[in-house]
């Protein structure tokens, strides 16, 4: 088990390693950016940039640098640039001296260019990670509550009339697309039902701006309501597929038949020797579906104005604010990266029959 | 009697008798039109194919014309209340009323379902093509090959798939000088992280398949690798590859819709399901029945497809069925 701890821990690194160079050349490969914007400006009101201010702008974000250094800088800094001999370290400008970046694996994830102009990046998004958290957190619980009953009772009672209901639900749960749903249940649970005198739900946000409860947990939870199930409903459908067919593979194992033939009560069958055999495959596929989850989570909280990270990100890609963009795609491959190594120890704690070595 | 019955030529006779001659692909067609959900899927996407096919036909107007006649010409941008200019369904000849600048509805969705359907589609069998050769080439090859290409998908797979989209989107198709470029650039995008799965399926149908005789016998025969690959590998690996790309075509009108809702895909004025939603966000307090529309024509493609999927599954590998 060590052993392959540390052989996963190895394989995790390179893993982060790539995706960090995957993230950081699609977005400097990416036209556009804070410069040309200044430079459009200052065109339409037919005024040239100064090239002195243009430089020294240029020299300040860093975008003199060659890209590979560039990345380099990004990752582990350039206040010891000069450490490199000056053929090594050719910018734009002459040899690069050095910088005052730290780099995002000491902590300095750069600044917004944009959405939150001159702040750090890693403390906008921190300041994200909350309501994010709390959203996916919720949805993935309400998915899995719905889910593993219904996923049982359909397997246990195969082609009856509650598993048609369930396929058909299903099959409409992975059809809906996660923004119009969205759109329909402000329609339906903000408008109509506020036009018809009933009591609505909050189209919006995650906190009423004003009101005698705003900020209390009750009105967090209220606005969490509508994200929540808008979100869950891929998932509930998605997982409880899952959970039957699970369910129907392990009521054909042979050691379902042994309990049964020894006698036991069906429903100590059904509820402790397959339920529990047959849960253990999903926690791999929760852990899978986590990249699923934050992309369902930038539609949900772009549909609902949700302030989370993936809203953050929205606005960042609509802002071209690339360095907000790339602290978010690295938190979630990291996110993502450590998911799956806990799904994977996961599975050898509940399933002994596993062993990895 | 029934000793004497049982005599092998007689066997043979009686089956030659009660089993007519039936090809693969009707055996495949009955067994799909016993599944109701699957046929009736079928309808309604041939419908929508059809009147995708033909929507510069039916459409009434052109999809990024304005209906001028109400208020004058071009919408005030100092007016208060913007959304005047929508008509109600059925005013003034527009079936399902117009937008909020003034443009057919109806017109717009037939449309918006020759882009969706164009992306999605062309996007499939793309991936499914890369896919399936990807997939081929790393069962067939196995070792340091297959190691290598397992490997890259397995990243990828581990990406978080729409925003990775939607930056691809924003950096790649945003240069693209026309709206029918830009188009074709996003179902690049898609066929990049489109053919994984496909690449996983292939390879294990083919991994399994290389070392039977048949295999041997093509290869002692002479065969070239691509022969054995073409002519014995991908034909075994035809039935779960059409029931993955009936699905796939799903989750890219799905993924198409959601790019072009957040803004990022199809382009406006170019209509597509999911551009059409972007806009009515704005305008759903005073006119929220725009917001049925392109949703219920994504939902009710999506929902048709995986009916199908689901019916060709049972009817092309019975084994599967129930699961």
């Amino acid at each position: 088990m060590t052993n392959y701890l540390i052989r996963r821990m190895f394989t995790m690194a390179i893993v982060l390693i790539l995706s960090s160079l995957a993230i950081f050349v699609i977005l400097n490969t990416a036209p556009g950016g804070p410069l040309s914007d200044l430079k459009f400006q200052r065109r339409d009101k037919g005024q040239q940039i100064n090239p002195q201010d243009y430089q020294r702008l240029e020299q300040m974000l860093g975008l003199d640098k060659p890209t590979h250094l560039r990345y380099v800088a990004w990752l582990a800094g350039d206040d010891w640039i000069e450490i490199l001999p000056p053929a090594w370290r050719m910018g734009k400008y002459g040899p690069l001296p050095n910088g005052k970046r730290l780099g995002i694996l000491r902590g300095d994830w750069g600044e917004s260019w944009a959405v939150a102009k001159g702040n750090p990046v890693l403390r906008v998004l921190l300041n994200r990670v909350p309501n994010t958290v709390t959203l996916m957190t919720a949805s993935t619980l309400l998915s899995l509550i719905v889910a593993i009953p219904v996923g049982v009772l359909s397997a246990v009672k195969q082609y009856s009339t509650l598993d048609y209901v369930a396929t058909t639900f299903s099959f409409i749960g992975i059809s809906m697309p996660i923004f119009w749903l969205g759109i329909m249940m402000v329609i339906l649970f903000s408008l109509k039902f506020h036009d018809w005198g009933l009591p609505s739900l909050p189209s919006g946000g995650a906190i009423s701006v004003r009101g005698a409860g705003a900020g209390t947990l009750g009105d967090r939870l209220l606005h969490l309501i509508m994200p929540t199930i808008a979100l869950s409903l891929l998932f509930m459908a998605g997982w409880s597929r899952f959970m039957r067919t699970s369910m129907l593979d392990v009521l054909h194992q042979d050691y379902v038949r042994t309990a049964r033939a020894k006698g036991l009560v069906e429903r100590i069958v059904i509820a402790k020797h397959a339920f529990r055999n047959a849960l253990i495959p999903l926690i791999t596929i929760v852990a899978l579906q986590l990249s699923a989850l934050f992309g369902g989570a930038i539609l949900t909280e772009t549909v609902f104005a949700y302030p989370g990270m993936g809203r953050l990100a929205y606005d960042a890609l609509g802002r071209s604010d690339w360095p907000v963009l790339q602290g978010y795609l690295i938190i979630l491959s990291v996110i993502i990266v450590a998911s799956n190594l806990i799904a994977d120890i996961a599975y050898v704690v509940v399933d002994p029959r596993i062993r990895y070595d | 009697m029934a000793v004497h019955e049982l005599q092998p030529d007689s066997i043979l006779r009686t089956e030659q008798i009660l089993t007519p001659e039936e090809s693969q692909l009707s055996i495949v067609w009955r067994r799909f039109r016993k599944h109701r959900l699957a046929l009736l899927g079928a309808i309604i996407l041939s419908t929508f194919i059809l009147l995708a096919a033909l929507a510069p036909v039916l459409a009434p107007s052109v999809p990024t014309g304005l209906h001028v006649t109400k208020v004058g010409l071009l919408p005030d941008p100092d007016a208060i209340d913007p959304p005047n200019q929508h008509l109600k369904p059925g005013e003034q000849g527009h079936i399902l009323g117009t937008d909020e600048v003034g443009r057919d509805v109806f017109s717009r969705l037939l449309h918006a379902a020759r882009v969706s359907l164009y992306v999605s589609i062309v996007a499939t069998l793309g991936s499914e093509m890369i896919g399936a050769l990807i997939g081929a080439i790393s069962g067939y090859y196995g070792g340091s090959v297959d190691q290598v290409l397992m490997r890259i998908v397995d990243f990828m797979l581990t990406l978080p798939l729409l925003p990775i989209l939607l930056v691809l989107s924003v950096v790649i198709a945003v240069s693209a000088p026309t709206s029918f470029q830009r188009i074709n650039y996003l179902i690049l995008i898609l066929i990049l992280f489109g053919w994984l799965s496909t690449a996983r399926l292939v390879r294990g149908v083919v991994l399994s398949l290389r070392q039977q005789e048949f295999a041997e016998a093509s290869r002692a025969l002479g065969s070239s690798d691509l022969r054995i690959i073409l002519r014995h590998m991908l034909p075994n690996a035809l039935a779960p590859v059409i029931v993955a790309s009936t699905l796939a075509v799903g989750d890219f009108v799905v993924t198409e819709a959601a790019l072009s809702f957040l803004g990022f895909g199809v382009q406006p004025p170019t209509p597509s399901w999911g551009n059409m939603l972007t806009s009515v966000q704005e305008y759903m307090f005073l006119n929220p029945t725009l917001a049925i529309w392109p949703g219920l024509c994504i939902f009710l493609t999506v929902l048709s497809i995986n009916f199908m999927g689901d019916g060709l599954r049972d009817a092309l590998d019975p084994r599967m069925r129930g699961h």
